[in-house]
């Protein structure tokens, strides 16, 4: 297994090298100038050109490129053209809302998908089925800014018993009941993420109930609620957990409409805004380190795929 | 007679009652709910409305605005015009304190005004008709311009991209790069106290701030800070920030969308105020290259395409945020006038057929860019394009991201149309398209005449007579089409009092405070 492990970590690196240059490329390709964002309007030619050269934006593309990999090298991603304040720690900054979104809201989501997955699945064309699979669906199509903003009105604004808006640091003030911040979002967020949970559970479910083992399961004589959960579902889970491990990644970085609604700082706000305001080394920081993250987690996935099918094992 | 006496007593105790209850006090958070975060609060090189408005509570000027947008002295104490004109002399006030302790003196201001000359975004404007500038003693600043040049106090009043001052050290330093935020040292009632990114921008008030003596009047006069801070939160969905003051989460609100403006106006638990500052949107014309180039018949037919009108509708929401206006400058100014507007907002599809044909328009694609940046400049453009489609103009509009916008505007064979909005100016010479620098390059012999006669003229009211000209030009050679003025409107706690029904061109923090 150590070997696996090894081997899997030693093929990420060429993926790193690649990503890194494909983002910088890319990046470096699209229209628009930080310095000229940043002066405003009224700027001057002289003057935008000024900070281009303060801020080493007028030397050649494959130097500054060098500049960027050497610092990689020594743990530096540069420093944000838009806050004047190291890469890493900006990034740092946000993961914190970003971390305990995706924390929360995946367990929501398992505590939830799961289960309705399975219920589903076990009563498959009947009314509850039917009535579980239509809910479901509506709430994977409902836009997540549109529930954000009738949560907030109904929670925050008529009852007022959660926060609109904004998320104070728990990691500064050691208060854990800013998390009471989080609740609406992570709602928002549950409700779309968990109707994907649900819809993969049952038709996983279903595939695998077609099984020559499960058909020998039941001539075997086993009650049905053996069959359901200890055949059936974790035959299933091994698509589960490859979404849920994908999910778990999406919540980190790609939730930028909630972290808008609720005006949190997290790491989805912070990659829109930075792509409008063309802060390359932030850009190029979050998206190398998200897709250092969907490498690991695809590790860790097919670790748990290897646990729950000893097939893969061998 | 005696019980109309008691009644009269009785009311009058009653009054001042209320208005001792109504008057703010010192203390307390103040959370503002604004759309994005500023990228730097150094005012003499950024021009954003969201840096201005936070940073004009940390640093001044030598010179600041009065309610009716005449600069007047701030960090000036006297000023001595002499040689008709071309020579000032500024006596700076004395014993005002930077936030770091240190005593104001001519020094600073000579740092200060020598790096916005260099690298800030309206210094040149100034400094290209200042031949020397130089110090007398430890507080006396003498300019001495090249010709007599008016719009002088209005340049050094005018804080957004303007001259505020700077610790000498802090100046000297900075050069042409961005102030860093440890160094943000003004002499404001207000200090910084911490920027936090993506959660809050923090101000702490300056208990040693040095006030003038003279009742507030619009930035001028008094500035009593009575709030014990001030938290600049960025909430970017409109939604959010109407939802957070009603809530109490929030206590100011700006930015917020046309369309729910009366319902607000008319909700108890929040309070609006309109910004007297009004805005307009220029669609500018490519006066270097391209289709327009030079063609100003051609540019009277599409200004003669245009229903402002339905165009401000669908930007701006009611009709309490605009108003139909051909003047280039509101009639809050003395600057407002109706010479030439006689072709804004005509709308006559025929006239500009006619006109079209006139100029030789065989059909050629004109691009329009514009941006989805900003919600109400694209919803301004799509009208916009519609009405000159309609005329049978080849529009291609282009919509971009801000950024690009901005980089492909530089370009002149890149558009023929592009549109902008443009904040409130208490100065015509402040105008971009007056610049010919700006993208648009307007740079014809009559208007360098006039815009050199303006510049040099000191007589107010010949001033005008120019300014006049120089509008009656604008819409012969249509270097821009103006919309009518827009007033962006703010939202607020009722906890607070002092705010009044309309505030300035950027809210100030200063003189209003928590009710009792």
């Amino acid at each position: 297994m150590l070997a696996y492990i090894a081997k899997r970590t030693i093929s990420m690196i060429p993926s790193l090298i690649l990503t890194s240059l494909l983002v910088f490329s890319f990046i470096h390709m699209i229209p628009g100038d930080p310095a000229a964002v940043m002066l405003g309007d009224n700027s001057t030619p002289e003057q935008v050109e000024a900070l281009r050269e303060t801020l080493g934006l007028n030397r050649p593309l494959y130097v500054q490129y060098g500049i960027w990999v050497r610092g990689l090298f020594r743990g530096d991603m540069g420093q944000s053209i838009f806050f004047h304040q190291p890469v890493l720690k900006v990034i740092g900054d946000r993961a914190e809302t970003s971390v305990f979104i995706a924390l929360i809201s995946i367990v929501m989501i398992i505590l939830v998908g799961v289960p309705i997955g399975i219920v589903s699945a076990a009563r498959c064309n009947t009314g509850m089925d039917q009535f579980l699979s239509g809910a479901s669906m509506f709430f994977a199509s409902v836009p997540t800014f549109w529930l954000g903003l009738n949560l907030m009105y109904l929670f925050a604004v008529h009852l007022k018993w959660l926060p609109t808006s904004g998320f104070p640091s728990i990691l500064e003030s050691g208060d854990w009941s800013n998390l009471r911040y989080l609740v609406l979002p992570c709602l928002t967020l549950v409700a779309p993420n968990s109707a994907l949970i649900v819809r993969m559970t049952r038709s996983s479910m279903l595939d695998v109930a077609r099984a020559d083992y499960v058909k020998t399961a039941y001539a075997k004589g086993l009650c049905e609620s053996a069959v359901t959960l200890k055949h059936i579902f974790r035959n299933s889970l091994i698509s589960v957990v490859s979404v849920l491990g994908f999910t778990f990644v999406g919540l980190m970085a790609s939730t930028a409409v909630t972290e808008t609604v609720f005006s949190l700082p997290g790491v989805g706000r912070l990659i829109v805004e930075s792509v409008l305001r063309r802060d390359y080394p932030i850009i190029q920081g979050i998206i190398l380190i998200v897709a250092l993250m969907y490498m690991i987690v695809n590790l860790v996935v097919d670790l748990i795929f290897a646990f729950l099918d000893p097939r893969i094992r061998i | 007679m005696r019980k109309q006496r008691w009644i009269l007593a009785l009311t009058l105790v009653f009054a001042l009652a209320a208005a001792a209850c109504a008057a703010p006090v010192k203390g307390g958070l103040l959370r503002f709910a604004m759309i994005d975060e500023p990228p730097s609060l150094d005012q003499q090189l950024v021009t954003s409305d969201l840096g201005t408005m936070i940073a004009q509570h940390i640093f001044e000027g030598l010179y600041c605005f009065n309610a009716k947008y005449e600069p007047v002295p701030l960090l000036v104490k006297t000023e001595d015009i002499q040689d008709g004109g071309k020579t000032v002399v500024l006596t700076l006030r004395e014993g005002v304190k930077f936030h770091n302790g240190k005593i104001l003196d001519a020094g600073d201001v000579i740092a200060s005004l020598t790096r916005w000359s260099k690298f800030g975004t309206r210094g040149p404007v100034l400094f290209s008709n200042i031949d020397k500038m130089e110090q007398i003693g430890q507080d006396q600043i003498k300019l001495t311009f090249k010709q007599p040049f008016a719009p002088w106090k209005n340049l050094l009043a005018f804080t957004n991209g303007g001259p505020v001052v700077y610790p000498k050290a802090v100046a000297e330093k900075a050069d042409k790069g961005f102030i860093p935020p440890e160094e943000y040292i003004g002499t404001g009632p207000y200090k910084f106290a911490e920027h936090n990114p993506g959660r809050y921008i923090s101000l702490k008030r300056f208990d040693e701030y040095v006030f003038r003596t003279e009742p507030e009047d619009g930035y001028a006069g008094k500035r009593e800070a009575l709030f014990d801070e001030l938290r600049f939160i960025p909430v970017p969905d409109p939604g959010t920030r109407v939802n957070g003051v009603k809530a109490g989460d929030y206590d100011f609100a700006e930015q917020l969308p046309g369309d729910l403006y009366e319902s607000l106006k008319a909700d108890s638990s929040v309070r609006t105020t309109l910004s007297q500052g009004a805005t307009q949107v220029f669609l500018f014309a490519n006066s270097s290259a391209g289709v327009l180039k030079d063609n100003y018949k051609l540019r009277q037919a599409l200004l003669a395409a245009l229903n402002i009108e339905a165009g401000q509708a669908a930007a701006f929401g009611p009709r309490g945020l605009w108003i139909l206006s051909g003047s280039l400058m509101p009639d809050t100014t003395p600057w407002y006038s109706e010479a030439g507007i006689k072709n804004y907002n005509v709308h006559d599809v025929a006239l500009a057929k006619k006109l079209a044909q006139e100029a030789g328009y065989k059909g050629e694609k004109i691009r329009y860019m514009t941006t989805t940046s900003y919600q109400y400049n694209y919803d301004y453009s799509t009208v916009m394009a519609q009405n000159l489609r309609d005329a049978g103009f080849n529009i291609d509009l282009q919509v971009y991201d801000w950024a690009t916008l901005v980089s492909k505007r530089a370009d002149p064979e890149q558009w023929d149309l592009f549109l902008t909005a443009h904040g409130f100016i208490p100065e015509p010479a402040l105008f971009t398209f007056i610049s010919e620098a700006y993208p648009g390059w307007w740079k014809t012999e009559q208007k360098r005449s006039l815009t050199k006669e303006f510049s040099e003229t000191i007589d107010p009211v010949k001033r005008k007579e120019i300014w006049e000209k120089i509008q009656t030009l604008v819409y012969e050679e249509i270097p821009v089409m103006k919309s009518g003025f827009h007033y962006v409107y703010y939202l607020y706690s009722p906890k607070i009092e002092g705010v009044g029904d309309s505030a300035l061109i950027w809210p100030k923090f200063w003189g209003i405070g928590f009710g009792k």
